[in-house]
C-alpha cells in the first residue's frame, strides 16, 4: 500500500520543478516542456486522491487536464512556429514586443 | 511491499528525469527526459492502480504529444543553444519561490498527516471508470471534443505561413 503523503510530495516535486523551469527558463520550446512537467504532478494527485478516496473521479479529471495538455501544446506550437517565422528567434526576450 | 517499490523507483526515476528537463542546454536533450518523465509517471500511475490513465499516459504523451515536440524542434531548427543570461540574485529568487512552497506544503502534509479515508480496496477498474464518465461526466467528455476541433481548426490558422485575404 503506497502512502498518500508519498504520492503527494511526489506530484508536489513535479510541479515544483516545472515552475522552476517555467520561471526561470528563456527557451519557448523549454518552457512548454516544463508546463507538460506541471500538469504530470498535478495528474499524479489526483490518481492519487481517486485510488486512496475508492473514487474514479481522480482518473477522469486526470483525463481532462491531458485533454487540456494536448490542447495546450497544439496551439502553443503553433504560436512558437508563427513567432519564429516573424522574428527568426524563439527565447522570451524577443516578446517583449508583443503588443495588445 | 513489491508495489511500494516500484512506486519508489519510477517516482524517483520521474524526479531526476524532471530536473534533467529543466537544466539541459540542448531542447532535444530535453524532449528525450520529458519522455522518460513522462514514461515514469505513466509507471507510477500502474502501481496506484488506473491502469487506463497510464495508457493514455503512454499513448498520448509518449506517443503523441512528445513526438509533436521533436517535430516542432526540427522545424524551428533549435540546434543554436539560447543563451540563458540571467544575474545570480533573481535567478536564485525564482528557484526559491517555488522550492519553497513546495516544501511549506510537504512539511504541512507530513506533520499533521492527509485525512484521506484509505479503504485500501482493490481498486475500481475499468468498469466504474466508464460508467462514471459517461454518466455523469458525458457532457464534459462531449464538450472536450468540441475543444479538441478548435484546437485543430485554430493551430492549423495560426501556424499557417500566409494568411487568407480578408475583404473585412
Amino acid at each position: 500500500m503506497i502512502p498518500i503523503e508519498a504520492v503527494i510530495v511526489l506530484g508536489l516535486l513535479l510541479f515544483a520543478i516545472g515552475t522552476v523551469g517555467v520561471v526561470v527558463r528563456k527557451n519557448l520550446v523549454v518552457m512548454l516542456m516544463s508546463l507538460e512537467l506541471l500538469l504530470n504532478g498535478a495528474n499524479i494527485v489526483l490518481v492519487g486522491l481517486g485510488r486512496f478516496l475508492d473514487s474514479p473521479r481522480g482518473s477522469i479529471f486526470a483525463l481532462f487536464v491531458i485533454i487540456m495538455a494536448v490542447s495546450e501544446a497544439a496551439v502553443g506550437f503553433a504560436l512558437v512556429l508563427a513567432y519564429f517565422r516573424q522574428k527568426k528567434r524563439y527565447d522570451v526576450d524577443a516578446l517583449d514586443e508583443l503588443k495588445g | 511491499m513489491i508495489t511500494l517499490a516500484v512506486f519508489i523507483f519510477f517516482a524517483v526515476l520521474a524526479v531526476a528525469a524532471a530536473v534533467l528537463v529543466i537544466v539541459q542546454k540542448n531542447a532535444m536533450h530535453s524532449v528525450l527526459y520529458l519522455a522518460l518523465t513522462v514514461l515514469s509517471t505513466a509507471g507510477v500511475f500502474f502501481t496506484l492502480q488506473a491502469e487506463y490513465l497510464g495508457a493514455i499516459q503512454i499513448l498520448v504523451y509518449a506517443g503523441g504529444i512528445v513526438v509533436l515536440y521533436i517535430f516542432v524542434i526540427v522545424i524551428v531548427n533549435l540546434k543554436e543553444i539560447v543563451p540563458e543570461r540571467r544575474r545570480f540574485l533573481p535567478k536564485l529568487i525564482l528557484i526559491a519561490v517555488p522550492v519553497a512552497a513546495g516544501v511549506e506544503v510537504a512539511y504541512l502534509l507530513l506533520a499533521k498527516g492527509f485525512p484521506a479515508a484509505g479503504r485500501g480496496g482493490q481498486g475500481l477498474g475499468f468498469t466504474t471508470m466508464a460508467e462514471t464518465l459517461f454518466g455523469s461526466y458525458l457532457f464534459p467528455f462531449e464538450l472536450a471534443s468540441v475543444l479538441l476541433l478548435a484546437v485543430l481548426v485554430g493551430a492549423i490558422i495560426i501556424a499557417r505561413r500566409k494568411l487568407v485575404h480578408d475583404p473585412d
